[in-house]
């Protein structure tokens, strides 16, 4: 790891560009925006979750004042429904189209939308919808409550897994389950959407991971090319995956636009909010292992079941990282699905992998006990050198050091491996790790570059949802051309921009990045072919002699800024496009990051409680652009880590698949308090096969593995194997 | 949000004038309660009676040395006044232990008396709930119930009052002064909160009276306190199971001890019997143990929260055992 | 003596605020909420709603000083009140000193959060009667819940601030 050089920013700690507008109020979220004769919807959730709607009693509602329209199935325009395809780039989340019908398909689907002058007179009249229902008998409640297996969705085998397993001198067989979580993100969903009958366009501001994805979704649904609808994301209360694709409030929202040809905003009330927009489901997975004494895996089975609606096919595939997390000549994956009566799930943070981790760094922690290991030892000894799935080499892979790093920075020589033997007054001390890895991918990307005599404008339909995309492109931006950050004003979240991507499965930087700095080399490239033309500053030089420093642009022992020769060519400007697209660097190299994360935790056995004290991490993704969003980025999802393992639920109820804890109180996320000591350590090994910034993504790892890390730690304090998360009182208090 | 009309009331007389004029109305001050559930559609008053302006906002020594707070004295500034410093140090710290500082700020003393239950069958306009709806069922007794009573429940409501400050007036010892349409009275704080029993609907002794003050009882000395307050995640959260502890030590001996739970019965609890129990015992883990014993003989579980019991069991014997410590200190 | 007032479910009540140092007057109903009343009336939309229940401390602003969740106060019981919210923090257009630390610790990623958490950091350090130690600062900012995570770096900026505070009345004791 070295210093970052003097003129190089990208690399550096730099503030959030966008810092100063969120922090003073000024930052304009979609829940925020207003626009003139502006009506506000508010949608009427089914209090059912499973049946059909017989009758709404829209009278009273109807007659509260400023209500301007309800409306529901049976008031309604014909739409059509989205594709629904990735590859398109038109995927929802919830294919079904609002008041499609007259069924109920879980609890708090939209039975109708009032539509108001004010946004009390809207909520009082929602409040006033009455409705009656046939309720089904039989809810499927959720994976728990059942014995159904589910439909195999997908499967992975290499080698010879069963065999293995049959004859491995020791073996572990064990079931992890996962209740649902909720994104809970702090923004509530919301859409202001507006139809301009004149030249027939809908503009449409959401609070989005992907302003283009919605762009084309809604296209399709109101069968308008999709150059007349337009979507704008520019600044996002986080989404943490429930806010990639579109769900119906949107739908509905610029419906009930077009319709009263007015503004319409709608904003889901938290409520709404957790029971329709999404969650990562419940899971259930199967982890054989079987190994030889000395700690080689000989066989890895993983078999997952995780719960998806009665409308919608989603799935959460735990078994992601397990074909290449281990050495491991004979593994299987399976992956099933199973339709229960609750609203849509949909990825969340590290989609199938945070949970897939829990179960399989779990597992490998119970097996390093039944071997009598270390279980550090245990995960070198099977320590991936090369992609065991494709046989490919690792672009970039330090996952070792990541372990070797972390166990000395968090004193893990000297853990007492016996349970429960290290004590501090009232309280035991568990130590435990667990391995963190998730893929590194790109997505197609396209930027705009305008170079202006007051600095540089950089135009990219990619949102930022807090990660720091902001900050990273106008780094790009000053690393390239010398302007200082301050003076580059980035444009993210519309669709009038040059395509971006998803802000998801942390590939933004990696794909948002080399777009820019390619419309950067263009724009230079532009602006050096003017300096070099007839009257230019640098007129008659080769364009490539031109080098550019401190935004200038400097040849033959002279240096002329971009404003001089801008204005020697009474020229507002020069653009530059560029795009960038996975090539086939996919053909050579595995590209993955990893880490690794240990964890201290204080079980106090004489009140039964358990707290989280220390997290010590090393994240290995490649170059961090900018360490401190980067390391912030870490904090955090161990910060939701604590909460996937020790306190998130959504609590449906077993009799009717009601969910009764969509409230950000009794749905409980971590809080100040929960904190623990957090050392976060981002190596710094740029990968440069990967692109040529050598970063990777970061968003998502830094959840993976500190579940099962908590977990462990349980156990080394406990001597309780805990494998149903969350690790709630009740369970650390059974004593069987 | 249903509407309604307001009154801000410029008396104490007034104020209840205000409430008896109308079939459905409420008393505001912080609104922490209030608002939540008309927001929720739970509550549903015609008028709403600001009693802000009321000049009930300090906290007296009486001449007796007792200390007389006023209704609408914060939860925040009750927490930290010097006088309930010195001679209650459980008030504070049990205020302390609950909701959240911005909510500390806005509720009251009398509001947290007459905070509602946050049982999330009661908190779903569309759940079958005696206690908002008399007569429509108890979907909590079925349902998901790991947050709800072991004591003090019926078959008709399982419903946990859900107030720290309140545990620690019942181990305290106080009288709240009611005033209502026909003067003031006097009520003993543990017998103002009524057990569910066929009637949940019913939560409090109050006669369309509003609570003007609280008066606490004489503090123990020399005295050790201790609040545990027991939840899934470390802050802004209701207990599961929580214990406020007095004791009185005379050497080893107990000479009195006080002891009520949170989070496990349907209204504030007071042990009477383990104290009883406990007094004049060597203050040793054998003897809170035993009252703890005591205190949860009743304890009935349901479906999902068994756990509460041994966790309360927990809750005590280390709040014994916290307040006991601190005796010997403050003794040292 | 004060009048007893009285409206009805469907009076326009003038309501007199002063925000962020302005004084203000609002036609509400007598069941509108502060919070609504500033983003949807005044266009003060930087106080944000998360929750709308007092659960996630989005709205906190400060009512004559005290750090409220303005989700759960009438507008009508504010008469008289001075009203602050994060657009009242920066002066002359210098941010105020949590604003910058929070800027410089990088206490915050999506922001949505960050107004609530920045007006109850202010009214916290503001307050003598809350001890300074990180233990008892976490236990009083738990109102205040941040999905992103950001808990150390908002510690971070707050003990920054009180530590340069102290250090100046340090100075001046020395």
């Amino acid at each position: 790891m070295s210093a970052i050089p003097e003129h190089h920013v990208v690399g550096r700690r730099t503030p959030r560009v966008d810092g100063e507008d969120k922090l003073t109020g000024r930052a304009d979220y979609t829940v925020d925006h207003r626009l003139e004769g502006m009506l506000y919807g508010y949608p009427v959730p089914a209090s059912i979750a499973h049946g059909t709607l017989e009758a709404l009693e829209l009278d009273a509602a109807r007659a509260m004042p400023g209500v301007v329209d309800i409306l529901h199935h049976g008031h309604f325009p014909d739409l059509h429904r989205s594709p629904n395809s990735m590859r398109q780039g038109n995927a929802v989340s919830e294919v079904r189209l609002p008041f499609e019908d007259d069924r109920i398909h879980y609890h708090g689907q939209y039975i109708a939308l009032v539509v108001a002058e004010t946004l009390a007179q809207a909520r009082a009249a929602a409040f006033r919808v009455e409705a009656r229902y046939h309720r089904n008998a039989g809810a499927m409640t959720g994976l728990a409550a059942s014995d159904d297996e589910g439909e195999e969705v997908g499967q992975y085998t290499r080698g010879e897994p069963e065999l293995a397993f049959g004859i491995a001198p020791v073996i572990l067989d064990a079931t992890y389950t996962m209740a649902a979580e909720s994104h809970l993100q702090l923004e509530p969903h919301a859409t202001l959407a507006e139809w301009r009958e004149a030249d027939q366009r809908l503009i449409v501001h959401e609070s989005t991971q992907g302003v283009f994805y919605q762009r084309n979704a809604l296209a399709h649904i109101f069968d308008l090319p999709p150059e007349q609808v337009e979507v704008i994301s520019h600044y996002i209360g986080s989404g943490f995956g429930n806010k990639l694709f579109m769900w119906p409030h949107a739908v509905a929202t610029a419906a009930a636009a077009r319709l009263l040809g007015r503004p319409v905003k709608t904003v889901l009330p938290r409520q709404q909010d957790m029971m329709t927009t999404g969650h990562r489901p419940a899971s259930r997975q199967r982890i054989r292992l079987g190994a030889e004494l000395d700690g080689s895996l000989a066989s890895i089975q993983h078999d997952s079941l995780t719960e998806t609606s009665t409308i919608d096919r989603y799935v959460d595939a735990c078994g992601g990282a397990t074909p290449v997390a281990y050495a491991c000549d004979s593994v299987a994956t399976h992956q099933r699905i199973l339709p229960v009566h609750h609203g849509s799930p949909c990825p969340m943070r590290a989609p199938g992998e945070a949970s897939g981790l829990f179960a399989l760094e779990s597992a490998i922690d119970e097996l390093a006990v039944a071997l009598d290991m270390d279980p550090l030892a245990l995960r070198l000894k099977n320590y991936a050198h090369q992609d065991p799935q494709r046989g490919l080499p690792w672009s970039s892979k330090h996952l070792d050091r990541c372990l070797e790093s972390t166990a000395e920075r968090f004193g893990w020589a000297s853990r007492d491996p016996g349970i429960g033997n290290m004590r501090d007054g009232d309280e035991i001390i568990g130590q435990g790790m667990a391995a963190a890895t998730w893929f590194a991918g790109r997505q197609p990307c396209a930027a705009r570059v305008t170079l202006r005599a007051d600095g540089v404008f950089v135009a990219c339909g990619t949102q930022d949802i807090g990660t720091g995309t902001y900050t990273i492109v106008a780094q790009t931006v000053a690393e390239l051309t010398g302007v200082p950050v301050a003076r580059v004003e980035v444009r993210l979240g519309e669709t009038g921009l040059p395509a971006g991507p998803l802000s998801g499965g942390s590939m933004t930087t990696a794909s948002t990045l080399p777009a820019v700095a390619a419309a950067v080399r263009d724009a230079l490239a532009a602006l050096k072919e003017v300096a070099t033309g007839p009257g230019g500053s640098f007129e008659g030089l080769d364009p490539a002699a031109l080098d550019v420093a401190a935004g200038t642009l400097q040849g033959d022992s002279r240096q002329a800024g971009f404003a001089e020769i801008l204005a020697r060519h009474r020229l507002s400007d020069v653009t530059g496009e560029g795009s960038a697209a996975p090539a086939d660097e996919r053909q050579e190299y595995s590209f993955r990051s990893f880490g690794a994360h240990f964890v201290e935790v204080r079980w106090d056995p004489g009140i039964s409680r358990l707290r989280v004290a220390r997290v010590v991490s090393s994240i290995d993704v490649g170059r961090a652009i900018n360490p401190v969003a980067a390391r912030n980025q870490v904090e955090g999802a161990i910060v939701m880590g604590i909460g996937m393992a020790l306190l998130e639920g959504l609590d449906y109820d077993p009799r009717d698949a009601r969910l009764i804890n969509a409230n950000v109180s009794d749905y409980r996320i971590p809080v100040h308090a929960d904190m623990p000591e957090i050392d976060v350590e981002l190596l710094d090994y740029p990968d440069y096969r990967f692109n040529e910034f050598g970063a990777r993504g970061i968003g998502e790892i830094g959840l993976t593995g500190i579940a099962a890390a908590i977990s462990n730690a349980v156990y080394h304090a406990t001597g309780k194997r805990l494998r149903d998360l969350p690790i709630s009182v009740e369970k650390l208090m059974d004593r069987t | 949000m249903r509407t309604f009309a307001f009154a801000r009331a410029n008396s104490v007389a007034r104020a209840v004038e205000h409430r008896q004029a109308e079939l459905v109305s409420a008393f505001v001050a912080g609104g922490t309660t209030l608002l939540d559930l008309v927001k929720l559609d739970v509550m549903r008053p015609s008028r709403v009676i600001d009693i802000t302006p009321l000049p009930l906002t300090t906290v007296e020594r009486l001449p007796d040395d007792r200390l007389r707070i006023g209704a609408l004295v914060t939860n925040t500034d009750l927490a930290y006044h010097p006088d309930v410093l010195a001679d209650h140090p459980l008030l504070s710290q049990a205020i302390l232990a609950g909701a959240s500082t911005q909510v500390r700020n806005m509720a009251t003393t009398g509001g947290n008396l007459m905070q509602r239950t946050r049982c999330p069958y009661f908190r779903d306009a569309a759940a079958a709930c005696n206690k908002r709806e008399p007569g429509s069922g108890c979907d909590a007794l079925d349902g998901v119930n790991r947050m709800h009573a072991v004591l003090g429940a019926s078959s008709e409501c399982v419903a946990v009052h859900p107030s720290d400050m309140c545990v620690a007036l019942a181990a305290i010892g106080a009288t709240l002064t009611l005033h209502g349409p026909n003067g003031e009275r006097e009520i003993d704080v543990a017998d103002f909160h009524r057990l569910p029993g066929t009637t949940p609907h019913l939560e409090h002794d109050l006669d369309d009276e509003l609570i003007v003050a609280v008066t606490l009882a004489p503090p123990l000395m020399p005295l050790g306190t201790a609040y545990v307050k027991l939840r899934d995640r470390a802050s802004f959260e209701f207990a599961l199971a929580s214990a406020g502890a007095m004791l009185s030590l005379d050497e080893d001996l107990i000479g009195e001890a006080r002891l009520a739970l949170g989070g496990v019965a349907t209204k504030p609890w007071r042990c009477r019997e383990a104290e009883a129990l406990l007094a004049g015992k060597r203050a040793d883990t054998a003897a809170f143990e035993a009252a703890a014993d005591l205190a949860l003989a009743d304890a009935r579980p349901l479906t999902h929260n068994a756990f509460k019991i041994p966790l309360a069991r927990q809750a005590i014997v280390r709040a014994l055992r916290d307040a006991a410590r601190r005796a010997r200190e403050d003794d040292a | 003596m004060m009048e007893t007032i009285e409206y009805s479910p469907e009076a326009a009540v003038s309501v007199h605020l002063t925000v962020n140092g302005v004084p203000v007057t609002a036609e509400v109903s007598p069941n509108a909420i502060l919070l609504d009343v500033l983003r949807e009336q005044l266009g003060l939309t930087g106080t944000k709603k998360g929750c709308d229940h007092g659960q996630c401390g989005a709205c906190t602003v400060h009512v004559d000083g005290r750090a409220m969740n303005a989700c759960l106060r009438l507008a009508v019981m504010c008469e008289g009140q001075a009203i602050t919210t994060i657009e009242g923090l920066a002066e002359a257009g210098q941010l105020h000193p949590v604003q910058q630390a929070f800027l410089d610790h990088d206490a915050f990623q999506c922001g949505y959060c960050s107004p609530g958490q920045i007006m109850s950091a202010v009214a916290l350090l503001e307050d003598p009667r809350v001890p300074g130690d990180i233990v008892t600062v976490r236990e009083a900012m738990s109102g205040n819940l941040c999905r992103c995570g950001a808990y150390q770096n908002i510690l971070a900026a707050i003990q920054d601030v009180r530590l340069r505070r102290h250090g100046q009345e340090g100075g001046d004791d020395a």
